[in-house]
């Protein structure tokens, strides 16, 4: 039997008068998964977000958490949902504990002392408990972010960008802590963010949005194999003309970073018989490099408009 | 409606109360100043010119913190969310239209009644200006009204807050200012000119100001004054409701609701 899914999205639409933020996206996220919301400023990832959380409205389409329809079950979707943004902050004028607090009556919690004391120490956080929201660092704001997320023991969070402007150590942990969460407590989280190799690390499924269209969906490895060029670096000690005449007659896309280093952009199968191609030629290779293609260089190339496929 | 939904709005406006300076200046301690500034003139007033007028200036003041601590409570704690780029946390939560406005209700409600009830126990105390004498019914209708309006007052603000941005945030402290000499709040009605009578009238405050003078001669209720006070606020509550939520939907529509917190 098919599960239903956490998050099914049919054919959302959304203008900003004349400027379409959305072109019919259909996506669903199933349960315990992490998927990836990617794609270039103004490509439509917050609008997605905004609606999905009900904040913004939609001109057309529909939205079902839970196998329910979200206008019509607006409460009891959001019982189950939550976000958590490095852009948005709780209440910077007071407490951690007051914040969570007031969000556990939010969400109707039953015993909202207990699960904070539970939260706080699964966050390691007691000790920010009665500090001012303000005062905490940027790492330690996310982490009682975090916190706020789950006072509800959600069933899907919505997280927009959650380590943007932390050094990449709370970056790290912040990471490790959302690859607990999941594999804890059987998370599913929608996850935008422009570090594509947190993305590569913590999602299952990438969603690429371009000018609010979907242009591509798969798992991050899925995506980076669609660029089939990798690019190989060759440090050598010989005749640079002979090489540039034998790279010629293979018709390789070539270029000289250095008098002495060689950078070919070929597909990964190629790569030993280039090689020893140049080898044979007499040519003394001295370093190899190849750089694989990564969810970078695919966004890169999704971003600038160029067919991966 | 949940009761624990409202408690929690309650509790935020209890939190950023008790540890906001700011908040605690603008609502208790211009109030105690206005207080006794105008104490201070009114005894002047009476001992030189007339205490009628003094009377009549002092019981505006009195009355007039009510309508500015209750729409300025119900306004700027929707900017303090903001400020804090914290309001979209709060309306992603099964928290309803309804619930969070009836806790700004509630909220304001309880700050104009504790300013209310410390500034009257002043004017007492020390100026010897017995707010008291005017019957506690008639108190009650006074306070009932003015807080109604200031709602109404405070819904139209927010609304525009929430559908224009923050660049308008400006009202929430000084629209206040434009209402008080349209409602004759320190004057009796005809001291205006014939057109703003017109608008005067067409305001409830300024019915209750003008039954609070003649209750410093007669404590009796005026029904008239309260009747017409009652009916115009409940005219502007129902469409102040209407306006906010006509502005809280284009917010959403317009995506403007989500470019509050920038």
């Amino acid at each position: 039997m098919l599960k239903e899914p956490i998050l099914k999205v049919e054919n959302l639409v959304k203008l900003f008068g004349t400027f379409q933020a959305l072109d019919s996206i259909s996506f669903s996220i199933p349960r315990g998964k992490i998927i990836g919301l990617l794609g270039p400023n103004g490509a439509g990832k917050t609008t997605t977000i905004n609606i999905l959380l009900g904040i913004t409205l939609q001109n057309s389409g529909s939205i079902k958490y839970f196998g329910k329809n979200f206008s019509e079950n607006r409460q009891f979707c959001l019982q189950k949902i939550n976000f958590t943004s490095s852009f948005n902050t709780l209440q910077s004028r007071i407490s951690v504990r007051e914040n969570l607090i007031v969000f556990a009556h939010l969400y109707e919690v039953t015993n909202p002392e207990k699960k904070i004391k539970e939260l706080t120490s699964y966050f390691e956080i007691e000790d920010l408990i009665n500090q001012k929201f303000n005062d905490l660092s940027a790492g330690q704001k996310t982490r009682v972010n975090i916190t706020k997320a789950l006072i509800n023991d959600p069933e899907i969070i919505l997280m927009d960008e959650p380590t943007a402007s932390l050094d990449p150590d709370i970056a790290d942990k912040t990471l490790s802590l959302i690859e607990d969460l999941k594999k804890d407590k059987k998370l599913s989280i929608l996850y935008t963010s422009h570090n594509m190799s947190e993305v590569t690390r913590i999602c299952d499924q990438v969603i690429f949005l371009d000018r609010g269209k979907i242009v591509a969906q798969d798992t991050p490895l899925g995506l980076t194999k669609r660029i089939q060029k990798s690019q190989l670096r060759l440090t050598f000690d010989g005749n640079k003309n002979k090489l540039e005449k034998y790279l010629n007659s293979q018709k390789l896309h070539f270029s000289f970073a250095k008098n002495n280093v060689v950078v070919v952009n070929t597909p990964e199968k190629q790569i030993p018989k280039i090689i020893f191609g140049i080898a044979n030629e007499g040519i003394w290779i001295t370093d190899i490099e190849i750089k694989k293609p990564t969810l970078e260089d695919f966004f890169l190339q999704m971003a600038r408009g160029k067919n991966v496929d | 409606m949940s009761t624990d939904r409202i408690k929690a709005i309650l509790l935020s406006e209890f939190f950023i109360t008790k540890r906001s300076l700011e908040v605690i200046m603008d609502l208790f301690f211009f109030s105690l100043m206005a207080t006794i500034v105008f104490g201070f003139v009114s005894v002047f007033l009476a001992s030189s010119i007339d205490s009628t007028a003094a009377h009549y200036l002092f019981l505006g003041i009195i009355l007039m913190e009510v309508i500015r601590v209750t729409q300025y409570s119900i306004s700027v704690s929707a900017l303090w969310e903001v400020w804090s780029r914290n309001l979209s946390n709060v309306f992603i939560t099964p928290l309803s239209l309804k619930e969070y406005l009836f806790a700004l209700f509630l909220s304001g409600a309880a700050k104009s009644l504790l300013t209310f009830t410390a500034i009257s126990l002043i004017s007492t105390l020390i100026f010897k200006f017995n707010i008291f004498s005017a019957c506690f019914h008639n108190l009650a209708l006074y306070f009932v009204n003015l807080t109604i309006f200031s709602w109404s007052i405070g819904l139209f603000i927010l609304g525009f807050i929430f559908r224009f941005g923050t660049r308008i945030q400006a009202l929430a402290w000084g629209l206040i200012f434009l209402v008080q000499p349209l409602t004759a709040a320190f004057f009796p009605v005809n001291i205006l000119p014939s057109p703003l009578q017109v608008i005067a009238y067409s305001l409830p405050p300024t019915y209750i100001f003008e039954a609070a003078r003649g209750n410093l001669e007669n404590p009796s209720v005026n029904w008239n004054l309260i009747g017409m006070a009652a009916a115009l606020n409940i005219f502007y509550f129902a469409l102040a409701l209407w306006f906010f939520n006509i502005m809280f939907k284009k917010s959403k529509q317009t995506g403007q609701f989500a470019k509050l917190e920038g």
